[in-house]
This record gives structure tokens, C-alpha cells and sequence, in this order.
């Protein structure tokens, strides 16, 4: 089972597609996920995640933008989108009938009626 | 994406600095990433420590720094301190009395087996700990120093205490190398280390033979390098 935050990463990744890296992914998590990440953070948990084989990372050519340095470029791997699937599902589960997925689906329900 | 704001100045000079803490592919990867999106220095040099630290923390979840800093470096350097006063002792002896091959043999077998000993300890510590070679290393000087302290010669007289620090640098610059070791002269080494605590007349063996591992560390790793 995923940790909250390898989850948070392994679906930045995924968003990002062909563009996913260390400073997108970040900016990612902390605009639409709304919580801070440090590099630290994000690079341990990238090592850990590649290491069980949920994504795999190289080093991409330098780029000039980045002061002619190279990124560490992250592509989720189908073991990696399966636990990101089986960790959503169970959240989902256990969300059912608590009084904060209610509300958000009324909320949804007020939405679009 | 700001673009490269925070790449200039005495801020990033410091992040670059702080970034030596972390491995070369590490350093290329964060410095671009903080040299892409400006968030300020005070954030990026937190980021650039944070991962530092990070890194550090899972060095330490293995066996091998705490093997390589208090299982060797820190026994190691007090022991290697006692065989340079003997070595030193012996060599003193050999100059102030008329020469007898027996005093020549004892002069020349301390000094090569405190050589060896102090190699391999070097050695075994520089391949063990290679990420984490300044605890080692804070672990050898720590005694050292108090030793210093308390030594009641001034001057050249205390560095009878530190004869074994040559050697024993130039066994870290190897093990952290890796430059292999043929099978032979790491068992010539085992063999060597096996007879270091023979230096001591007074019971100081028993101490010294609990050092004995980084002697059959070595004969093993050489096999293994050879298959």
C-alpha cells in the first residue's frame, strides 16, 4: 500500500505525462494538491518509489533555463499506476457515507443542477 | 515558472556552496531545479540542506557507518595510538643502544605491522563509510585530540602519539577508490593485522584482537572482487 505523499507524487507524475520532473512535480503538488513540498521530500520519496519499481527516472540533456543543467525526468510505471489505482479505490471506499464525502457530493449534485 | 531569478548573487553562491553537501547527480538535478523556479534563497538553501540531511539519515539506516565510525575508527585510533608509542619507543631504544639484531628486528616488525594495521583500518573505513567518511573521521580525531591533550610532551614529542595517520590516510584514498585488491597481498595484510596486538607486551592484545575484523573484511572482499 502507497503512503499519502508517494501517491501524491506517483499522480503529479502522471498529470505531467512526458514532462514530469523534480520542479514541476513540486509545483504541481503544492498548487493543485495544496500542501508544501520540499525537494528533500519529493527526491527521497522518488528513490524510494523507483527503488519498488513504481516509476523510473534518467537525467535528461541540459537545458538553458535551468542554468544549462539537467533534470531528473520520472515516468510512472503500470506497476506504479496500478498501486496509484488500488490506493484511489481504497480511499474512495473508506470515504463512503463520512460526513466530508457527503457534503462534497451534494456539492457536486448543487453543481450541476 | 519565474525562470532562472534566484540564480545569481550572494544567495545562490551560498546554495551552491551548500549543494557540495549532496552527490554530483543530485547537485545537478536541485540546483537546476531551484535555478529554474524562484522561490528565494532562504528557501532553496533550506531545500538544498533538507535533501542533504535526508540523505545523511539513509546512510545511517545501514550497518556500515556505524561499523566503519564506532566499530573501527574510534577503538582503532585509540589503539593505533598506543602501537605509535610503541613503534616510537622502539625506535628511540634502537638509536640510544649499541645495535643488536634483536632490537632491529623488534624496531622493524612494529613499524611494519603498525604501517599495515593503520592501512587497513584506513582502508576498510574509506570502502565501509564512503558517504559518511566525515563521522569516521570525527571518530578517529575525537580521541586523538583528548589524547593530545592529556599527552605530557610538547612540540614534536606528541606526534609520537600520530605516526599511524599517514598510513592510515593513505588506506581511506584507496578503500574509497575502490582500486581492487589482489588476493595475495590481502591476505598478507589479513595475516599482518592478525599480528598487530602481538605489539602489545601488557595485555593490550586482548583489546587489539577485537580489532581484528577489518583484516578478513579485506581477505573477503579481495575473493569476492576475483570471482
Amino acid at each position: 500500500m502507497l503512503g499519502e505523499f508517494e501517491y501524491l507524487i506517483l499522480s503529479a507524475a502522471a498529470h505531467l505525462g512526458e514532462k514530469a520532473y523534480g520542479a514541476a512535480m513540486r509545483e504541481v503538488i503544492e498548487t493543485t494538491g495544496g500542501r508544501a513540498c520540499s525537494l528533500g521530500a519529493l527526491y527521497t520519496t522518488l528513490d524510494r518509489l523507483e527503488a519498488k519499481g513504481l516509476v523510473e527516472t534518467w537525467i535528461s540533456a541540459p537545458t538553458p533555463q535551468r542554468g544549462g543543467r539537467a533534470r531528473r525526468m520520472v515516468r510512472v510505471t503500470g506497476e506504479g499506476a496500478l498501486a496509484a489505482r488500488e490506493f484511489y479505490e481504497a480511499v474512495v471506499r473508506i470515504s463512503r457515507g463520512t460526513v466530508w464525502a457527503e457534503s462534497r457530493r451534494s456539492r457536486l449534485a448543487g453543481d450541476t443542477a | 515558472m519565474r525562470g532562472p531569478g534566484v540564480a545569481r548573487g550572494v544567495g545562490w553562491r551560498c546554495i551552491e556552496v551548500a549543494a557540495e553537501l549532496l552527490a554530483p547527480l543530485d547537485r545537478e538535478v536541485v540546483l537546476g531545479d531551484l535555478a529554474e523556479v524562484d522561490r528565494g534563497a532562504w528557501r532553496a538553501l533550506e531545500d538544498v540542506l533538507g535533501l542533504a540531511a535526508r540523505r545523511q539519515l539513509t546512510h545511517w539506516r545501514n550497518w556500515q557507518p556505524w561499523a566503519a565510525s564506532f566499530g573501527l575508527a574510534l577503538p582503532a585510533s585509540l589503539f593505533l595510538m598506543g602501537c605509535s608509542v610503541a613503534v616510537s619507543g622502539a625506535v628511540v631504544r634502537l638509536l640510544e643502544e649499541p645495535v643488536q639484531p634483536y632490537l632491529l628486528w623488534v624496531c622493524l616488525s612494529n613499524i611494519s605491522l603498525l604501517i599495515s594495521w593503520a592501512w587497513i583500518a584506513g582502508f576498510v573505513v574509506g570502502a565501509v563509510s564512503r558517504n559518511t567518511l566525515w563521522a569516521s573521521l570525527l571518530a578517529c580525531c575525537v580521541p586523538c585530540l583528548h589524547c593530545l591533550s592529556l599527552w605530557p610532551g610538547h612540540g614534536l614529542s606528541s606526534l609520537r602519539l600520530l605516526i599511524f595517520v599517514l598510513p592510515g590516510l593513505w588506506g581511506v584514498w584507496r578503500g574509497q577508490r575502490e582500486l581492487p585488491l589482489g588476493r595475495r597481498r590481502a591476505a598478507f595484510l589479513a595475516v599482518m593485522a592478525a599480528l598487530t596486538p602481538l605489539m602489545w607486551s601488557k595485555g593490550g592484545w586482548m583489546y587489539g584482537s577485537g580489532l581484528l575484523w577489518p583484516g578478513w573484511y579485506l581477505a573477503a572482499t579481495a575473493r569476492r572482487k576475483q570471482e
